[in-house]
């Protein structure tokens, strides 16, 4: 019986803390790190941004393995350089610039980097600024919802967001798919905020382009 | 004169409610009368609503996340 109780009272005071932690911010966690030592305050960290640190150096490797061992470093990094944070930019801005830096600095490492093409001159109307015949063929904007978010489609979306030029993915990866500000984009990428709105539109313009072609291909 | 070409260069405005309220009008005016440009406007728009799927995709897979784990601990010095 008093176990039991021993029991129940650790893991209130355990859920209570793990609670409280999971409430606190970024600026609270690293501040718990560097000045504690607090291991669960990184472990948090860890916890809070795996997915994004892990997805955006996907993103600009396109390859997993890569993508570890960027993944890897970022974290080993921050073990010893958290204390650089100033928190004058969000952390998670903070984080995605080591995430990137690192990422650059691996394919350079790998000599895997490649070359830029500018997208600048793709757009989808004619030499007269017309969309004459060129969309409403391939119109699939009322495809049911079941063909339109079905497995198979996210993977062509993917797979189109990998063939874009490094400088359009990694915007594009910001903007559209972690939701970030054209300033935050800016501001993590270190480009002007017209350049990262030029990127992302010419990004866009290319990834519906790839949709409509996967959905004209698929009906027939 | 409004053109297709001015509705593809003001789409992202356009979505994000930021035109001025007489390029507004103008692009709604020609994508109203144009079919090409309302199928690029619904195709753009159901576009953004694929990519935004990706959001909930999580990257990390546990044997990632593990392997991270073990790094660490065998990194980090005890305080």
């Amino acid at each position: 019986m008093e176990i039991g109780f021993f029991k129940k009272l650790i893991n209130v005071i355990v859920t209570k803390d793990n609670e409280r932690l999971s409430d606190k911010s970024d600026v609270e966690l690293v501040n718990l790190y560097t000045n504690k030592g607090d291991e669960s305050a990184f472990d948090e960290i860890v916890t809070r941004y795996s997915d994004r640190v892990y997805g955006f150096a996907l993103r600009i490797t396109r390859n997993a393995n890569d993508a570890e061992e960027v993944f890897q470093e970022v974290f080993l990094t921050l073990t010893k350089k958290l204390d650089t944070f100033r928190a004058e930019s969000k952390f998670s801005s903070w984080l995605y610039r080591v995430t990137a830096n690192a990422s650059y600095m691996y394919l350079r490492s790998q000599k895997k980097h490649e070359s830029n093409i500018s997208l600048e001159n793709y757009y989808p109307y004619d030499e007269k600024g017309t969309l004459m015949g060129k969309i409403m063929d391939k119109d699939w904007s009322s495809r049911p919802d079941i063909t339109i978010f079905s497995k198979e489609a996210l993977d062509i979306i993917d797979k189109s967001i990998n063939e874009l030029p490094e400088s359009y993915r990694a915007v594009f990866h910001l903007r559209d798919i972690d939701g970030l500000s054209n300033e935050e984009a800016a501001n993590i990428l270190e480009i002007s905020i017209p350049a990262v709105k030029s990127r992302l539109h010419r990004a866009r313009l290319f990834l519906r382009d790839r949709l409509s072609d996967y959905f004209h291909e698929w009906r027939r | 004169m409004f053109m297709c070409k001015d509705v593809v260069e003001n789409i992202m405005e356009y979505i994000d409610s930021e035109l001025d309220l007489q390029t507004l009008k103008e692009l709604e005016k020609h994508t109203g009368d144009c079919p090409e440009c309302m199928a690029f406007v619904n195709t753009y728009k159901r576009m953004l609503e694929i990519t935004g799927k990706l959001k909930d995709k999580p990257f990390v897979t546990p044997e990632v996340r593990n392997r991270l784990r073990v790094l660490l601990k065998s990194k980090i010095k005890p305080v």
